[in-house]
């Protein structure tokens, strides 16, 4: 329980000096932030009244304190300069970012295990030699390029996907959803795939070493088998641990997505809110990828802390 | 095992080194706990004199060791060395006086900086003090090599890598020599070596004792080396002192219930009392949670209820052998 | 994405478990690989070919438009051919010689970052990893916040704020202008790159520390400085010298993801990323105006990578660490 709290403090001080970091990046240097807020033709009473609601005459840390009190309360604001209020904006944006991402980890999963299973199993061999090349390739292969080059075959060459992915929502249309959302989640995912099945061989190869496959195998029970059965079981902390490290760049890598296959998600809005220079949806934006970080990796901690505090009495007695 | 009490020592005077109720402990994580791995011990050597320190691993005999070094400085307690208390000595003071202690390590290879020559590495000391001048430096170093028996050309020429584990142990010795010092303390300088390599740097370690007069600490977990080149030997367990005699009265007569069973298990050909001493008595308890009273009491064949309660002290049982027990072993005269 | 994934992966040790990493010196290194050799290759011709590209025939200067037949291409008229290796862009420039141009200027922004990147990387993980405490947990934190915000979205949130500033507005004139863009998106890069470097040489400095020879240069009366720089640093160089390339491969591929998201240096000075975003709308037309760059950027990260691989190979640094 000191764990947890301790934890729990430890990402708030995180997150708190991120976002009063990102707050006053966003202010710091502009004169007359309302009128920035509000486009040329804001009138003196809407400069005011915006003043008085972000008390953007009071230094930082007032402007800060409500900010998290507007936050809180949900109360996110208007953006003049998208003309809608910034909840709406987030509700349209903020699935699509969220179903690429847990896509692209599930699918990376989905790859990673297989081929880790087959790897560590015969190690060394052609199969293992093969993915290690392959894993080396897409840790290597820029985002960028990657995504051009399944553009080029699937989308240009093949026509089998969209180029522009208009996003549709499963729950519109499945079929053409998961069309559009193809070819943005394989480039997410293969590189983080290779990441997954790097850790799974290396954990699965340390199983296969362990007495206790040494016993299945006495008791004529597969290693394959007993690696399938004990794969995931075994690796499952290693695996969180290592989404939540991947978290931060996989965020960054779905604005560099969505921007490739003309997907609308947050990473789009961000950019278009940069393009048009409205400092308080970069602002939220940049808050809410913040907060998917940094609370997606306390609730891992925990998750850790309380299914498995063993572990760390264990290490303590050590 | 428990003792704590300062019945054994000399008076203070007579005493080099002398140990009163040290205690170190480490912090576990954040988590509150902490490691108990010398728990009040006390402890003299006499100069000239070869004080053996045995017991298994992780009962903290490094752990005294590095202390005694103040490195880490230790959590209470008083250490006196040649008249100085260094427990209160300011850390430029302490650098000056730890170079009349030295230590020698018990992993040849991490002992040695893997990207130096070894020349470099036994010059160190004299580079830190800038004793002399360059000539004078290197000739002092030559020397000292050739003292060990390492040839001062090649290891002008060579990584630690290049030598073998017997001669990284040499090397680490002609650093230690380097400065001079009065003690050395030899944590486990043998026990990573082939037996046939020990023998002959374990002579290398009483030759030198002799030629320059040193006292000497001599830290193993397995009784049989200590035995040979120690005067007296004080057996830890657990953070704590149980006994402590004079070399041969302690393997004549072992009274402490632990020490006989180090004892006993010397002969096995297995030099690793640990794994010993595991089979023999199961595992050993955590530091973390020591158990209360007399410490080796959870694994004592002798173990009564006073054991649990009570903590035994260190006491005197007739030609200058001590131990802390509540039920000593007897032996017919 | 590739770009920051892997930034972070290069330390899956949280905090605050104790690094199992250290370079230990192997008696029989390994011997080295052709795709070393292959690579090195790779990086080299680039790179004479960058610095030497005014002098070498083949190379056209990116700036004029081809001519074919006596007559200037325009937009993406010429396909790769003998005339033009890569084919002409849609202002019908050579792409192979705009190719060559940019890898001058990428390369030159990744080295740069990766060497303030390090510097300031390692300075701070060996201070964290030495002196642990309060440094370490300060250090630690500050490590923790640069990690929080996504690597691409720090990165385009300071260079957009930096350019934002320079802008003249009425009553409010701008500010920073001796700040080139080359200069932004270079220490925009480094800033990238502290964080990860910082975790790994705190995790190797801490296992070094450890080690007897640490202890042994105690007892002789070294100092913290001499002990940091003689004990631990010549350590940590093996581990560094392979970082710094992954380090390199992950900069130019995060360099690219910047400049496809319009975030690069000055106009008019090409760069592969830059390339890609002006045409990769067009690929279904002139696929090679996208495919050439994407290509020399892929091979270039993965010639950095191998090297990088290779080195930690040979000096058998496990994997832990990286
Ligand atoms: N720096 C440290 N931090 C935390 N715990 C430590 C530290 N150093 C030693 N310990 C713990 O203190 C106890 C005593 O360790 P020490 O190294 O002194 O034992 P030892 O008797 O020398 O054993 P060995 O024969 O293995 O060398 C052990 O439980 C060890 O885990
Ligand atoms: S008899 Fe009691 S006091 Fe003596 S060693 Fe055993 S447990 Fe400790
Ligand atoms: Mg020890």
């Amino acid at each position: 329980m000191r764990y947890a709290a301790q934890k729990t403090a430890q990402f708030l001080i995180v997150f708190v000096i991120v976002t009063f970091g990102v707050l006053v990046a966003m202010r710091l240097g502009v004169n007359d932030p309302a009128r920035r807020m509000l486009g040329g033709t804001a009138t003196q009473a809407n400069i005011d009244a915006v003043t008085a609601k972000y008390h953007l005459n009071s230094d930082y840390f007032t402007q800060y304190f409500y900010w998290v009190k507007n936050m809180l309360t949900l109360d996110l604001g208007r953006s003049e300069i998208f003309s809608t209020d910034v909840r709406t904006l987030l509700r349209q944006k903020v699935p699509t970012t969220l179903l690429l991402t847990i896509y692209a980890v599930v699918l990376a999963l989905l790859i990673a295990l297989p081929v880790a299973v087959l790897s560590a199993y015969r190690r060394d061999g052609l199969f293992d030699k093969s993915a290690g090349f392959f894993s080396f390739a897409f840790v290597s292969i820029p985002g960028v390029v990657l995504g051009i080059l399944l553009l080029l075959v699937f989308s240009i060459h093949f026509h089998w996907f969209p180029a522009n992915s208009n996003k549709i929502y499963p729950w519109d249309n499945p079929l053409q959803s998961a069309k559009n959302f193809f070819l943005p989640t394989l480039t997410l995912a293969l590189p983080i795939s290779a990441i997954f099945t790097r850790l799974l061989r290396g954990d699965m190869i340390m199983t296969l070493q362990s007495d206790f496959i040494t016993l299945a195998r006495a008791k004529g029970v597969s290693p394959q088998r007993v690696l399938w059965r004990h794969a995931l079981r075994s690796s499952v902390f290693s695996l969180l641990t290592s989404v939540g490290l991947q978290l931060s760049g996989l965020l960054g890598g779905a604005v560099l997505v969505e921007s490739l296959f003309g997907l609308n998600g947050l990473g789009q809005m961000l950019l278009e809110s940069l393009l048009r220079g409205d400092l308080l949806v970069i602002q939220t934006a940049t808050a809410i990828l913040v907060v998917g970080v940094v609370f997606t990796n306390l609730a891992i901690d925990l998750l850790y802390a309380v299914v498995d505090p063993r572990i760390r009495l264990a290490r303590a007695l050590g | 095992m428990a003792g704590t009490g300062t019945a054994h020592l000399h008076t203070a005077d007579e005493a080099l080194l002398r140990l009163e109720n040290l205690v170190v402990e480490f912090p576990v994580g954040r988590t509150g706990l902490k490691v108990n791995a010398v728990s009040g011990i006390s402890l003299d050597v006499i100069p000239g004199e070869t004080l053996g320190l045995v017991g298994e691993s992780g009962c903290g005999k490094s752990t005294t060791g590095r202390a005694i070094m103040q490195l880490p400085r230790p959590t209470s307690g008083s250490i006196i060395f040649d008249g100085n208390e260094l427990t209160k000595m300011s850390g430029d003071s302490m650098r000056k006086v730890r170079t009349n202690i030295q230590m020698i390590f018990q992993d040849p290879i991490s002992s040695l900086n893997p990207r130096r020559k070894v020349r470099d590495i036994v010059m160190e000391p004299l580079m830190i003090w800038e004793v002399g001048t360059k000539a004078e430096r290197a000739a002092k170093v030559d020397a000292t090599l050739e003292e060990v028996g390492i040839d001062p050309k090649r290891a002008a020429e060579s990584q630690p890598h290049q030598f073998s584990g017997g001669q990284c142990q040499r090397i680490s010795i002609a650093r230690a020599l380097v400065l001079d010092p009065k003690m050395i303390i030899c944590d486990e300088p043998v026990s990573a070596l082939d037996v046939s390599v020990q023998a002959q740097v374990l002579n290398l370690l009483e030759d030198l004792k002799a030629k320059r007069n040193l006292t000497l600490i001599f830290i193993a977990h397995d009784l049989a080396v200590v035995k040979n080149i120690s005067d007296r030997v004080a057996v830890m367990y657990l953070g704590k002192v149980c006994e402590v005699a004079k070399s041969d009265d302690l393997y004549a007569r072992p009274t402490h219930p632990y020490t006989d069973l180090l004892l006993k298990s010397i002969p096995v050909p297995d030099p690793t009392v640990k794994v010993l001493a595991t089979k023999i008595l199961g595992e050993i308890p955590s530091p973390v949670l020591p158990p209360s009273g007399c410490r080796f009491r959870t694994r004592c064949p002798f173990a009564t209820d006073i054991c649990a309660k009570e903590e035994p002290q260190l006491r005197d049982i007739g030609g200058e052998h001590f131990i802390a027990c509540h039920h000593p072993i007897e032996h017919l005269a | 994405m590739t770009l920051i994934t892997d930034t972070t992966s290069m330390t899956p040790t949280p905090l605050d478990v104790p690094p199992a990493a250290e370079p230990l010196p192997k008696r029989s290194r390994s011997k080295i690989h052709v795709g070393f050799w292959i690579a090195l290759a790779w990086v080299a011709a680039l790179l004479l070919m960058a610095i030497f590209a005014d002098q070498l025939s083949f190379i056209r200067l990116p700036t004029a438009a081809v001519k074919n037949h006596g007559r200037s291409t325009a937009g993406y008229k010429l396909g790769p051919g003998w005339n033009a290796w890569f084919g002409v862009d849609s202002t019908g420039r050579d792409v192979f010689s705009k190719v060559i141009y940019g890898a001058r200027t990428t390369l030159k922004v990744g080295l740069w970052s990766t060497v303030i990147g390090l510097l300031v990387g390692t300075f701070m993980g060996l201070i964290a990893g030495y002196f642990k405490g309060t440094y370490d947990r300060v250090i630690s934190i500050v490590v923790d916040i640069m990690l929080a915000v996504p690597p691409l979205v720090l990165a385009i949130i300071i260079v957009y704020r930096v350019g934002d500033l320079q802008q003249d507005r009425p009553g409010n004139p701008g500010i920073l202008k001796w700040f080139t863009r080359t200069e932004q998106i270079t220490v925009v890069l480094s800033l990238l790159a502290i964080a990860p470097l910082a975790r790994i040489v705190r995790a190797l400095t801490m296992s070094l520390a450890q080690r007897d020879f640490v202890l042994a240069a105690r007892s002789v009366g070294a100092k913290n400085f001499r002990i940091i720089t003689r004990e631990i640093l010549p350590n940590l160089i093996p581990a560094m010298m392979s970082v710094a390339f992954t380090g390199l491969a992950l900069l130019i591929s995060a360099e690219a993801a910047l400049a496809f998201l319009g975030f690069s240096v000055e106009t008019g000075t090409p760069t592969w990323g830059k390339m890609i975003n002006a045409s990769y709308r067009d690929m279904d037309k002139a696929w090679w105006a996208t495919l050439f760059p994407s290509l020399v950027l892929f091979l270039t990260v993965l010639a950095f990578n191998v090297i990088g691989d290779r080195i930690a190979r040979h000096y058998d640094i496990r994997e832990a660490a990286l």
